[in-house]
């Protein structure tokens, strides 16, 4: 076929797939990459719900001094369970599995991912994986927090068997996802949308695919040690048998470093498109935006010894990787003020999403500023491994991730199920959940500071009192997400019909309708310009140039 | 803006420190100096980025009585901002990461005629090695004031913490390898000393209390120890297993050893297995070289701990068991097996 032939068939109705008529085909073994972005979706949500109660089962443990409500080795598996289903099986699925699929693609103008048959492969590593981790709450649960740091890891018993394998079964799929969303971005871009002419979705997507392309490798061969450590007797951790504890935190980290940014980079892609779409204007500083996301990928791979300023590396060492964290905040801090730049002069629209928008970029500048305090090793010296640093991550992960992922959703939501939520449901959502979001995680900051540890079943009574206060905004923070359940119910049910452009947004995926068909673009569009001009003309082919910006909601 | 962000940094320039969390080490690192820093530009930044928030929120919002189809100012960005806001922050960076070497190199910096002590971290407590004293130290210890110290750390067992929040330094206590933590204790007092690295299911219990007092005290703190050591190596406080007594044991038992076991059968386990028939039953592992366990073995296990495919028992010292206590649980142990 000649090159123009394949233009031909690009511009024109290519042949459109039929849609699958059997319920196996359409919802369970689909490879239509919007339904994947549902069944991810799901099952990453029911993730995040389970982290969730492993970690108000940790904070009733906080109540008292020396409760008894769990035992020491049942907390160790609360917080284990925790952070290792928030990580992996939640937040990471969430971002780029739910979002990534169901927008990226939409966004380009394209008609599925570059390799739909491989997008469905890499779903179904996720149910297996999580039956495995969580069966092993059966045999004896792996106890030894996410991070898992031999040698106390290796005494947990076969629970670490379990973590491992169901970890490295993730990643499997993390690690084809990554391959196949690069794929896409590359080669599957609607003509006409130059790399400068992305959504910023689209460019945070292609970043993260390629994070998880080269960090996940790493993480593998962490994991594969420390299973032939337990299961082969292999003394890789084992110094009297020649073996480096340390080894394991430097592979670990050169994973789990780059995975933070895995989990908020994509966030930084939606909150880049909620703002525009609200503020009527287009992004401040598009370029610098895009560039910064890059920079802060590449910077990731350079600092995981940050993790590691108390494991004895010694001065020469830790320095470079203090000054190359400290940078990160140059990138970081270009983005949060192009945001708040891009309110100025705006006409704004505050919906929910917009609010947990405003919300990530107060709650994020606060965790980006304790990051900045963890980076300068005299002073990790203090805060490493306390509350300050729980702290610090919840401000980032929750603050940040969750934050813009509920914005997200809020956002998305219309475009999925056709269908509009409560506003006003969701602005006591906001303000519920950004107000004990504050109360539960601020404090912690103080108690850290103060000399309280992470990881701990049993306190100091002197820090009683903050932690029942942490304890109990917990609970209510808890409690609030019930309001974002009953929103999402009710709108299914009775929520009003969204037509396919309620925001009056300006991006590929408001151009059809809400839910979007089968092939998404019967007709591939051709792309003009950028897609943030707003107040001027669509500016892609007829026709997808038809749609109102008019916001309808 | 401005002036909540000046009031916010007068407020951090008068907030002592010290009230709130005692500085009890060379206060020379400038480690609360760093952080207070840190604060000072904290401060403006998280009011501006929350005030502008806040006010183009109020100001821009979408009234009414404007169409619907109202959109903002067509504004792409503005280039000489950008790069004010790119350029500030990384010359601010670069201020703290030169201050923050500087004091990182201090930190690993040894003092002249430092006191050297040894702390060993195991698997729920820490021990502690002092020049001139035989024994060690599982609990509280002393060290002198204005004296420099170097702690060498290390780890018998898994990765363990060496953190005194007054003392403001901490190092991970690494099997396999020796760090040195250096500094001098400027105040008296009685500090905290807490493990930070998860290891294990004592981790939350696992702290002691560092006394920092006067060289005099110190001083007679030290010979005192020395005389003990003395005294317990002639009357050699040795294991007499005959003497124990069950009711005693049974008392240490549900006070202690509860905690863990059950009095059942060996599959009843809370943390460690059920000990009721461990002489005569089984199903009970084998503990020792494959024959049932005599009293010297059982005894044995409680003296030096346990770690392997059961699980991890700290040892009689870290339960706090003397020798007496150990020969009445194994007569208690005794009495509950068939």
């Amino acid at each position: 076929m000649s090159t123009d032939t394949i233009e031909i068939l690009r511009r024109t109705e290519a042949p459109i797939h039929p849609a699958p008529e059997s319920f196996v085909r359409k919802y369970i073994f689909s490879i239509d990459h919007k339904v994947i972005g549902v069944q991810y979706f799901i099952v990453s949500g029911l993730m995040i719900l389970l982290s969730g109660l492993f970690a108000e089962a940790i904070r009733v443990q906080l109540t008292a001094p020396h409760n008894t409500f769990l035992t020491p080795q049942q907390f160790d598996e609360a917080f284990t369970f925790h952070g290792t289903l928030m990580v992996w099986f939640g937040a990471i699925p969430m971002v780029t599995g739910a979002f990534g699929n169901f927008v990226m693609p939409l966004q380009i103008g394209a008609r599925d991912v570059a390799f739909p048959w491989l997008n469905m492969f890499s779903f179904w590593t996720f149910p297996p994986a999580v039956l495995i981790l969580l069966s092993s709450l059966a045999f004896g649960a792996p106890n030894s927090g996410w991070t898992e740091y031999p040698p106390v890891s290796l005494q947990a018993g076969v629970g670490i068997v379990f973590w491992t394998t169901a970890v490295f079964t993730v990643g499997i799929g993390a690690t084809l996802t990554a391959l196949n969303f690069l794929t896409t971005v590359i080669k599957m871009r609607a003509p006409g949308m130059t790399f400068t002419r992305m959504p910023l979705f689209v460019w945070a997507s292609a970043v993260t695919a390629v994070l998880s392309l080269v960090a996940t490798t790493a993480l593998a061969s962490a994991l594969g040690s420390l299973f032939l450590s337990h299961v082969f007797n292999v003394p890789f951790y084992d110094p009297s048998r020649g073996g480096t504890v340390v080894l394991f935190q430097h592979m670990f980290w050169f994973y789990s470093h780059p995975a933070v940014y895995i989990l908020i980079i994509p966030v930084f892609g939606i909150v880049s498109e909620i703002i525009p779409t609200f503020a009527r204007k287009p992004i401040f500083g598009y370029k610098l935006i895009a560039f910064s996301t890059v920079s802060i990928a590449l910077l990731s791979f350079m600092v995981w010894a940050h993790h590691m300023f108390t494991s004895g590396l010694g001065p020469w060492v830790t320095l470079p990787f203090m000054i190359l964290s400290m940078l990160i905040a140059v990138p970081t801090g270009i983005k949060i003020f192009s945001w708040t730049a891009t309110l100025f002069g705006s006409n704004l629209r505050l919906t929910t999403a917009m609010l947990f928008v405003l919300g990530f970029l107060s709650t994020f500048t606060i965790g980006g500023i304790t990051g900045i305090m963890l980076a300068s090793v005299p002073v990790d010296w203090h805060e490493h491994a306390t509350y300050f640093l729980v702290a610090h991550i919840h401000y980032v992960l929750f603050g940040g991730t969750l934050m813009g992922v509920i914005g997200g959703v809020y956002y998305w939501w219309p475009k999925v199920t056709g269908r509009l939520m409560s506003e006003s449901l969701g602005k006591w959502h906001f303000w519920l959940t950004f107000i004990f979001f504050n109360a539960t995680f601020l404090p912690m900051h103080f108690v850290g500071l103060l000399g309280m540890p992470r990881r701990v079943a049993y306190y100091d009574p002197a820090f009683q009192g903050l932690n029942l206060f942490i304890s109990i905004s917990a609970f209510l923070l808890a409690g609030s997400f019930l309001l974002l359940f009953v929103n999402a119910f009710w709108s299914l049910k009775k929520g009003a019909a969204a037509g396919p452009n309620p925001w009056g947004a300006r991006t590929l995926e408001w151009m059809i309708p809400s839910p979007p068909p089968y092939y998404n673009f019967k007709e591939t569009p051709e792309v003009y310009a950028t897609p943030y001009g707003y107040g001027e003309p669509l500016p892609y082919s007829a026709p997808y140039n038809s749609v109102s910006t008019t916001p309808t909601y | 803006m401005a002036a909540i962000s000046a009031i916010l940094i007068v407020l951090i320039a008068i907030w002592p420190i010290n009230n709130t969390l005692a500085v009890a080490a060379t206060s020379d690192y400038g480690i609360d100096a760093l952080f207070k820093f840190m604060l000072y530009f904290a401060a403006p930044i998280f009011v501006f980025v929350n005030g502008y928030v806040l006010y183009f929120a109020r100001r821009y919002k979408h009234r009414r009585d404007e169409p619907a189809d109202a959109v903002g100012i067509p504004l792409y960005g503005v280039v000489p901002l950008e790069i004010w806001w790119t350029v500030l922050p990384a010359l601010l960076m670069v201020v703290l990461g030169i201050w923050s070497a500087v004091t990182l190199f201090g930190l690993y910096k040894p003092q002249a005629g430092a006191l050297n002590v040894e702390a060993i971290g195991h698997q729920w407590k820490f021990e502690l090695r002092y020049p001139g004293l035989k024994s060690s130290f599982y609990g509280d210890f002393y060290l002198p004031i204005d004296r420099p110290v170097t702690m060498n750390i290390t780890s018998a067992d898994v990765v363990h913490s060496f953190w005194v929040p007054q003392f403001r330094v901490k190092l991970d206590m690494v099997p396999g390898m020796v760090q040195q933590l250096h500094f001098t204790p400027t105040q008296i007092g009685n500090y905290p000393l807490v493990c930070t690295e998860f290891c294990g299911i004592g981790h939350g219990d696992m702290r002691t209390t560092v006394h920092v007092v006067s060289q005099a005290d110190y001083d007679k703190w030290f010979s005192g120890e020395q005389q003990q050591v003395a005294a317990a190596s002639a009357s050699a406080g040795a294991l007499n297993l005959a003497a124990g007594v069950v009711s005693k044991g049974q008392a240490i038992f549900e006070q202690k050893c509860a905690v863990c076991h059950n009095m059942a059968g060996f599959a009843q386990k809370k943390v460690g297995p059920g000990l009721q028939n461990i002489f005569s039953d089984p199903a009970h592992p084998k503990l020792v070289d494959g024959s049932a366990p005599t009293p010297e073995d059982v005894a044995g296990i409680i003296e030096k701990g346990y770690s392997g495919d059961i699980g991890v028992m700290p040892n009689a010292q870290a339960n706090g068991l003397s020798s007496s206590d150990v020969a009445n649980l194994v007569a208690y142990l005794k009495s509950q097996s068939k």
